[in-house]
């Protein structure tokens, strides 16, 4: 019961902070890092707690973005149905694909996983050029209506609506992560799955829904980036972005349930004021990548956390507000 | 569909497996040795092609160009070694993608600070060409497909044959008894390294005039390399070059039937290989670790 009015303390003292940030910073930064964080979280996940790095991020995000892309362009001009039918439609892609995905070991997961990310984008890019229009993309600036409640169309709409999102997604991973035995299988697979299997768990089905979970998550992500930016493109899959979502789990650290806000508001934010003066950011993405990994791969928020829990058991618990 | 197209694309198949296979074999070696993914060869890769236009460009001479593009590359290999690689060796292989990931990503926006954006021409060496079967075909593709089978050889004679190769053979075996034997094993994955990076940047200069030099070849050929090295069996030199000789075929004859094909066919075959053996064709037991 402590530990859930400490999760639920953490997440009002973040959305406090964010909503007071929002009269500091250009909303246009918070709703990007709000949408990025959503969009790590899954990677973060697969990374900190199944041990299984995930360069094909992209591809999966794209068949949120498409799908939600898709329904707008030809078939209505609600946004709330669009997101719906983007999420469905990466999880149905996220089902097929795990089952094959996941059979390998974390080295051929990750080699396979950015070989797909790879065919994905030419999918979208050349292969389904009638109906996806390739590098141009889907132009869907004039097929949404306002819509009831919070109106998706409008930028403050957007804002709050992926604020919200985010935060029932981090009630979830929360519940995942910290009190359900699923977690729990799942960090046991990170850690020896051989003696899982001996225990009698079938870890292929941990696997997987894990896999299915994460990736659905990052195709609500790409889902909602689409009707933010009303539009959706080629590149949204481009392996050259594979980085961010590594690049920000890591940063923020894998497997922590702030992790991915942390890293993608430090992610953007310093792309954002780089690319002012050096056009070229990945050196500094490239560069913080080593510098965490070098640290150890705790980063961020996993640090403090060590940190956090150290004082903790040095002294008589007072309670800590960041989980 | 004629034979004429069919022929000449399968020489190109061929020269595309010989390109291939160069760049994997060190993909190939370092996970063999010192089970890691090391990402950073497609750094090697590209920066081997933008030394040998460099160098091209300023001596006119191709083959100085590729020496300069080699030696220069085994300097960066060797500092990227000492300096970073060598302190995620014992760590699992999640750490050495990300780092190695992470080196590739900085290199690429070095090399597009130093050489900026526009891709740049590389002409091809050996010009002329020769008719095989009254088609004609180019004399350096003929030429990249020699290359191929003599490092292929070469890189055989040195595992087996040689004092260092057949430690390096040991290692891959067991490394703990390797080490003690009192064979320096730090040394050895140095070696290896180096040797890894030095194919992957002669895969860059034997690329360059087919391409061109742009800052993100390397990343445009991750993809296949990954294919290749997945369908062989990590770790196994001979499967490496018999999915190298699969994987150009099935791209230079996918994209004569249909053009979008070229990508995705090699993708199939890798799912449907992998569906019959999780491990790659050659790839054992042992590796799948």
């Amino acid at each position: 019961m402590k530990r859930f009015v400490n999760s639920w303390t953490g997440i009002f003292i973040v959305f406090i902070l964010l909503y007071l940030l929002k009269g500091l910073l250009p909303m246009a930064f918070l709703t990007e890092v709000v949408i990025f964080s959503i969009y790590a979280m899954g990677c973060s996940f697969l990374i900190g707690r199944l041990g299984l790095t995930s360069f094909g991020q992209p591809a999966f995000l794209a068949f949120g973005a498409y799908g939600a892309g898709i329904y707008l362009y030809y078939f209505g001009t609600n946004s709330y149905v669009a997101i719906l039918v983007g999420v469905l439609a990466s999880l149905v892609i996220n089902m097929i694909v795990g089952t094959f995905l996941v059979r390998l070991n974390s080295s051929y997961f990750t080699l396979c996983n950015q070989a797909f990310c790879v065919v994905t984008f030419f999918i979208f890019q050349k292969a389904l050029v009638k109906w996806t229009f390739g590098d141009n993309g889907l132009l869907l600036i004039s097929r949404m209506d306002p819509t009831p409640v919070i109106d998706l169309t409008s930028s403050k709409g957007i804002y709050l609506f992926s604020f919200i999102v985010a935060i029932l997604v981090w009630l979830f991973f929360n519940y995942l992560m910290k009190k359900s035995v699923f977690g729990a299988t799942c960090l046991c697979v990170k850690d020896n799955e051989e003696k899982l299997r001996f225990l009698g768990y079938k870890t292929f089905n941990i696997k997987w829904l894990a896999f299915v979970i994460a990736n659905t998550v990052a195709g609500l992500a790409g889902a909602i980036y689409t009707v933010y930016f009303c539009m959706v493109n080629a590149n949204i899959a481009s392996v050259s972005s594979a980085s961010e979502a590594v690049a920000i789990s890591m940063l923020g650290g894998a497997g922590t349930l702030f992790g991915p806000l942390v890293g993608s508001f430090l992610f953007i934010g310093l792309k954002d004021i780089v690319s002012q003066f050096i056009s070229h950011w990945e050196v500094l993405v490239g560069f913080l990548l080593i510098i965490v990994m070098l640290a150890g791969e705790k980063g961020i928020v996993g640090s403090l956390e060590t940190y956090l829990e150290k004082r903790k058991a040095r002294k008589k618990p007072v309670a800590t507000g960041v989980v | 569909m004629n034979g004429q197209l069919i022929i000449s694309a399968i020489v190109l198949g061929l020269s595309m497996s010989g390109v291939y296979f160069l760049l994997t074999v060190g993909l190939s070696l370092c996970y063999g040795l010192m089970r890691m993914i090391s990402l950073d060869q497609f750094l090697y890769y590209a920066l081997g092609a933008y030394m040998v236009y460099t160098i091209t460009a300023a001596t006119g001479s191709f083959w100085l160009g590729a020496l300069g593009a080699m030696l220069t590359t085994l300097i960066v290999a060797f500092a990227v070694e000492r300096l970073i690689n060598k302190r995620v060796y014992s760590k699992p292989v999640m750490f050495s993608m990300i780092l190695t990931f992470g080196v590739n990503l900085m290199g690429v926006g070095l090399i597009k600070y130093i050489w900026g954006l526009t891709p740049k021409p590389v002409a091809s060496p050996i010009g002329g060409s020769l008719h095989i079967l009254g088609t004609s075909v180019p004399g350096y593709r003929l030429f990249v497909i020699l290359l191929a089978v003599a490092v292929y050889i070469a890189v055989q004679y040195f595992l087996n044959k040689t004092i260092l190769g057949t430690a390096i053979r040991a290692g891959i075996d067991d490394a703990e008894k390797v080490e003690a034997l009192g064979i320096n094993i730090s040394r050895l994955f140095t070696v290896t390294f180096i040797l890894s990076s030095v194919l992957s940047a002669l895969a860059g200069v034997i690329h360059a005039p087919f391409v061109m030099v742009s800052p993100e070849m390397g990343m445009s050929i991750t993809a296949f390399a990954f294919m290749v090295v997945i369908i062989g069996g990590l770790g196994s030199i001979k499967g490496t070059m018999v999915s190298a000789l699969i994987v150009g075929q099935v791209v230079s004859l996918g994209a004569v039937i249909w053009a979008p094909l070229a990508e995705m066919a090699p993708f199939l075959v890798m799912m449907i290989i992998l569906l019959i053996k999780p491990t790659g064709l050659y790839g054992s037991k042992l590796m799948s670790r």
